[in-house]
């Protein structure tokens, strides 16, 4: 039995009684109940800080609290490791106080004063409860709905916050760890741990890698795209939920979101210590694929950054007019003020961006197939669409020549929810209850599931997850399960250069998400090149399984040519950023597997000057 | 062969020992020796086997062998090791030129320096982790034998010989301030530029290794290596192993010194014009480049070189000795560069200059794989290969010699791509296909 709690003060055992049953208590009374904890972060960064007084600290950030929650900080998902690899240092890591549920300095030093922002254990708890508090909006209800995992062996991501010298932070899955390193600027030293939009953008490489993983075995420039996006994507959604920098964008811009600059700075202490840009990347664009289609991933990445940015603005837009609407018919109507509106928008963004997440496929993603999840998530818990939010979303990605004309027929009036055509019905229940039986409904159903006959399938992941509506109502019960198998091709041409002769994989595969009722959400394949069938479906299929073979051929020479494929050296003398390719290459099972190296650079302008010359050793 | 210019790059595995006889260039009528450095990465036995042969090629005086004038590009190892042996006391050495980047004291090479001794300090705490062979190279460059080759530059020969060393810098020729008993011929130095610090490393401000150096030495960083030592406590919220290959993951400051200051002694080597009977013959050293020159910053050879020594350097050459073992950091190119067509970039205008294609030029790479294994970059050969005069199509000599290419040092990831292009002679392939401990140019 929980001790008696006495008033204003719960017991450990009753807070751990509550935090059971969190899901059904509204993040006000979580706060009350100590579920959620205060934690003074910057917003942005201290430049940020500097340059905007009021816009500085952040003192109402809340962080979920856990039972297990300790010293480091260390939690269920994280662990802060603070060495610098430049000083040799291991840092004391910081205390957590079970009584004052906060986390302190050496010698007890409060975290939340002016002196305790300059210890090493204040930015320690700040990249924690950053990326504590952005996970939490991941897995809530207006995120997926469901646990994630990690894309490597664990469940800790280590987290380094003062990783040593270079203008340098990133997300390596091989070491577990999101890396923030530290740099001597003109203005002095620049901590990149403490610029909340570089780690939200490192941290979205880590969740991405967790719910796709197989992203990272991509050579496709738009595969890499998408992960940058997730990265800058991150950023932006997690500075507007803050409700200070949401209003001081709102007196910025004027109503004119399209002009707040601050809004789309990312990194703007890095930018501006570093590059001499105000921005790193900016969402404030008008490039289309047409003009990206030879750049590099980063370059390529802002089309989708810029797509959804427009997203937004259109979605507020909207809002804006139906106010106005409302006025017109009924003079007596008050109006809601931008900044409410802006709250709604950005909510419905939010969800409208990460919740379809789910529904990308688990390989070689497109920003295409990430457009094609939103509409249809918007389909799902909109189907009706007063408003005409799914056309603007549409006019928004056919803008930037992510979808075309020929897919304005997703807006024609269709029913929601159908049933899939299968051989053999299996219930949800089974399926999403082991990736065995997932397995089993995929194999009883191979041809319904354009799957070849002969494929060796792999369950890359079976979930369920309980999303939320805009207006906070429970969406039916999704089941994701995302499947892949590989189809060898062999290289041979001069273009593949030192692979020529040898094999390697494509991989191929899709992901089918079902509702609680056995209809389907949404299905997003990645054919194979084997032949499938005489019928029209059939024969589409192959034909795309046979423009993905080309695509992977075509990319993986130009990654040859440009000498940005190698071997990765890493010893106990750690790693020199110049010296890692872009692209790794290693052999498994007598294949080649090519995939992504960790992205070193925060400042990738000089990415493609040097071709491969970059990574040779001088001695 | 007389009234001939020789050049002789003799097989020393990995490293450059370069032999040039000018023919009646000396002002006693009879012909100018030179050499060009003497090192190895390979093992000293390679040095101790090719500088005899050398000695038989020089001339007799006064019961020693005389050589008119050496010249030691930069201090790595594989340009430099032979001076660490006792290989040279029946030389005569009459005169000395090194890199400006080498002279003890430079007051225009401070943060150079000091560059170096971070690096040496870093990789010597380093050196213990036993990293394997491709770490050796690199430790290499800081080892005790390689102080004794730069004490011997600097000190003992030039003692025993009676000279005084020349630490030369770009704008110096034989026409002006170089001294030397020769005629018929004009040695220009292109690089590197007399003010290193300024050239080649850059303002703090600017640089993030020039930072480094700057906090170094203010004491701000106290450790180069992530490595962990058995003395330090470990953290407590996470598994040995998982901290361990944390470490391994981790930017490393030794490495970012060692490869700036590799950078920076490649890119201070001297490099030298030989300009004789109307022919142009061009010594790199391992000089470097990158994408453009930046002005007010830390730069590479090449490119300084373009920028400040233009008219020298804008003419087509009738002999380049290859950089760098045909490393793709110290030729010019632009291949798998990606921009837009029809712009300029100025790797590849440098290169069409020096080597237009169709030229009747020659050179020769003293090159052999191993210690690193995308040295040579054969594409960058075969590009060369396609330019100048003396190429050779190498699957053709090992087919006639009965080798099998496979029996090259990772033949099947690094050469076969290119193997059935023309390349500039190359003394590994020579001495596996007809055991010859060198190559000649002639001219």
């Amino acid at each position: 039995m929980a001790k008696r709690t006495t008033p204003g003060k719960l017991s450990r055992e009753t807070r751990t009684r509550l935090y059971a049953t969190r899901r059904t208590l509204p993040l006000s009374v979580q706060s009350d109940v100590g579920l959620r904890f205060n934690v003074n972060v910057y917003f942005k960064d201290p430049l940020v800080a500097k340059n905007n007084p009021g816009a500085d600290i952040d003192k109402d950030f809340e962080v979920p609290w856990e039972p297990g929650i300790t010293h480091g900080p260390t939690s269920a998902r994280f662990a802060v490791v603070d060495y610098d690899s430049s000083t040799g240092k291991l840092e004391e890591p910081a205390q957590w106080d079970e009584a004052l549920s906060a986390y302190l300095g050496p010698k007890g030093a409060d975290l939340n004063s002016s002196r305790g922002r300059s210890l090493a254990q204040f930015r320690q708890v700040s990249v924690w409860a950053t990326v504590q508090h952005t996970l939490d909006f991941f897995e809530g209800g207006h995120g997926l709905g469901r646990r994630i995992e990690w894309g490597f062996e664990g469940n800790r991501l280590l987290l380094v916050p003062t990783a040593g010298y270079g203008e340098n932070a990133y997300y390596d899955r091989m070491s577990k760890s999101l890396q923030f390193y530290w740099f001597v600027a003109d203005a002095g030293r620049v901590n990149t741990c403490e610029s909340s939009d570089i780690v939200n953008h490192e941290f979205g490489h880590a969740v991405l890698d967790g719910l796709r993983p197989y992203y990272f075995e991509s050579i496709l420039t738009e595969t890499g795209a998408f992960h940058e996006f997730m990265g800058d994507l991150t950023a932006l959604l997690m500075a507007f939920r803050n409700n200070v920098f949401r209003k001081k964008i709102v007196e910025q811009s004027k109503g004119d979101l399209a002009d707040a600059t601050l809004l789309a700075s990312l990194a703007q202490q890095f930018g501006e210590a570093v590059t001499d840009q105000p921005y790193l990347r900016t969402a404030l664009n008008k490039k289309k694929m047409s003009e990206a289609a030879s750049a590099n991933s980063h370059t390529m990445s802002q089309v989708l950054t810029g797509a959804v940015f427009d997203v937004m603005i259109s979605l507020l837009n909207i809002r804006k007019a139906r106010e106005l609407d409302r006025k017109e018919a009924n003079p007596a109507y008050k109006l809601a003020s931008l900044e409410r509106l802006f709250w709604y928008t950005v909510d419905h963004m939010q969800m409208c961006a990460i919740q379809p997440l789910d529904f990308l496929p688990p390989c070689d993603v497109t920003f295409r197939d990430y457009a094609l999840a939103i509409l249809r998530a918007e389909k799902i818990t909109n189907p009706v669409d007063p408003d005409g939010f799914r056309k603007a979303i549409f006019e928004a990605f056919l803008c930037r020549e992510i979808l075309t004309e020929a897919d304005r027929s997703l807006l024609d009036p269709t029913p929601v929810f159908t049933r899939p055509g299968l051989a053999v019905f299996n219930s949800i229940d089974d399926i999403s209850a082991s990736r065995g039986s997932a397995y089993r409904f995929l194999d009883d159903n191979r041809r319904e599931l354009l799957i070849p006959p002969t494929a060796d399938l792999t369950v890359a992941d079976i979930a369920r997850a309980r999303k939320l509506t805009t207006e906070g109502r429970q969406q039916s019960d999704q089941i994701v399960l995302q499947y892949i198998w590989k189809e060898e091709i062999s290289l041979n041409g001069a273009q593949f250069g030192k692979f020529d002769g040898e094999r390697t994989a494509m991989l191929c595969g899709g992901t089918i998400v079902l509702d609680q009722n056995g209809n389907l959400i949404h299905w997003a394949r990645k054919p194979g090149t084997e032949v499938l069938g005489t019928d029209d479906l059939r024969k589409a299929e192959r034909a795309d399984g046979l423009a993905r073979r080309s695509k992977f051929l075509e990319d993986l020479a130009k990654r040859i040519k440009l000498g940005m494929i190698g071997d990765t050296q890493f010893s106990p003398l750690g790693v020199l950023a110049r010296a890692i390719p872009p692209y790794e290459v290693s052999r498994r099972d007598g294949l080649l597997t090519f995939g992504m190296s960790p992205h070193f650079n925060l400042n990738h302008d000089d990415d493609q000057e040097v071709g491969g010359r970059q990574w040779q050793i001088s001695s | 062969m007389a009234d001939q210019l020789l050049i002789r790059m003799f097989y020393v595995g990995l490293g450059d020992f370069i032999y040039c006889r000018i023919p009646g260039a000396h002002e006693n009528g009879g012909d100018f020796h030179i050499v060009i450095d003497c090192g190895t990465l390979s093992g000293e036995g390679y040095l101790r086997d090719a500088v005899p042969l050398l000695k038989k090629e020089l001339p007799e005086e006064n019961g020693k062998r005389r050589l008119d004038l050496l010249i030691v590009t930069h201090k790595h190892k594989d340009h430099m090791a032979g001076f660490g042996l006792s290989l040279w006391d029946d030389v005569a050495i009459k005169a000395m030129w090194m890199s400006a980047a080498m002279k003890p004291g430079n007051p225009q090479a401070q943060r150079a320096k000091k560059l170096h001794e971070l690096a040496g300090q870093a990789l010597t705490q380093a050196a213990a982790l036993n990293l394997g062979p491709e770490f050796d190279a690199l430790f290499g460059a800081y080892a005790a034998d390689n102080d004794a080759a730069v004490q011997n530059l600097t000190q003992n020969l030039p003692n025993a010989n009676g000279i005084e060393p020349v630490y030369v810098h770009a704008g110096q020729s034989t026409d002006s301030d170089l001294k030397l008993p020769l005629s018929g011929a004009t040695f220009r130095i292109l690089g590197p530029e007399e003010d290193i610090d300024h050239w080649y490393l850059g303002k703090p401000e600017d640089s993030s290794i020039s930072k480094l150096v700057q906090l170094a030495d203010e004491g701000k960083v106290e450790s180069f290596i992530s490595a962990h030592r058995r003395s330090e406590a470990l953290p407590a919220n996470v598994a040995p192993i998982d901290f361990l290959n944390l470490q391994s993951r981790m930017l490393s400051s030794a490495l970012a010194f060692s490869e700036g200051d590799g950078a920076l002694v490649n890119n201070t080597s001297v490099v030298l014009l030989i300009e004789w009977n109307g022919k142009r013959l061009l010594f790199v050293g391992d000089a470097e480049w990158q994408p453009r020159f930046k002005a007010g910053k830390g730069n590479s050879s090449w490119n300084t070189i373009w920028n400040r020594q233009r008219t020298l350097i804008d003419k087509p050459v009738d002999f380049l000795k290859v950089g760098h073992h045909g490393s793709i950091n110290a030729t010019p190119w632009g291949e798998g560069i990606e921009r837009p067509a029809g712009t300029s970039y100025e790797p590849v205008d440098i290169l069409n200059a020096i080597l237009p294609t169709g030229s009747k030029a020659q050179a020769a790479a003293s090159t052999e794989r191993g210690r690193y294994k995308t040295i040579p970059e054969a594409r960058l050969l075969a590009d060369l290969g396609g330019r100048i005069g003396n190429s050779k199509k190498y699957a053709t000599v090992f087919k006639g010699a009965g080798i099998k290419p496979e029996s090259i040092k990772l033949y099947k990831e690094y050469e076969e791509q290119s193997f059935a292009s023309a390349q500039p002679p190359r003394t590994d392939f020579e001495k596996l296909t007809t055991h010859a401990p060198w190559i000649d140019v002639i001219l």
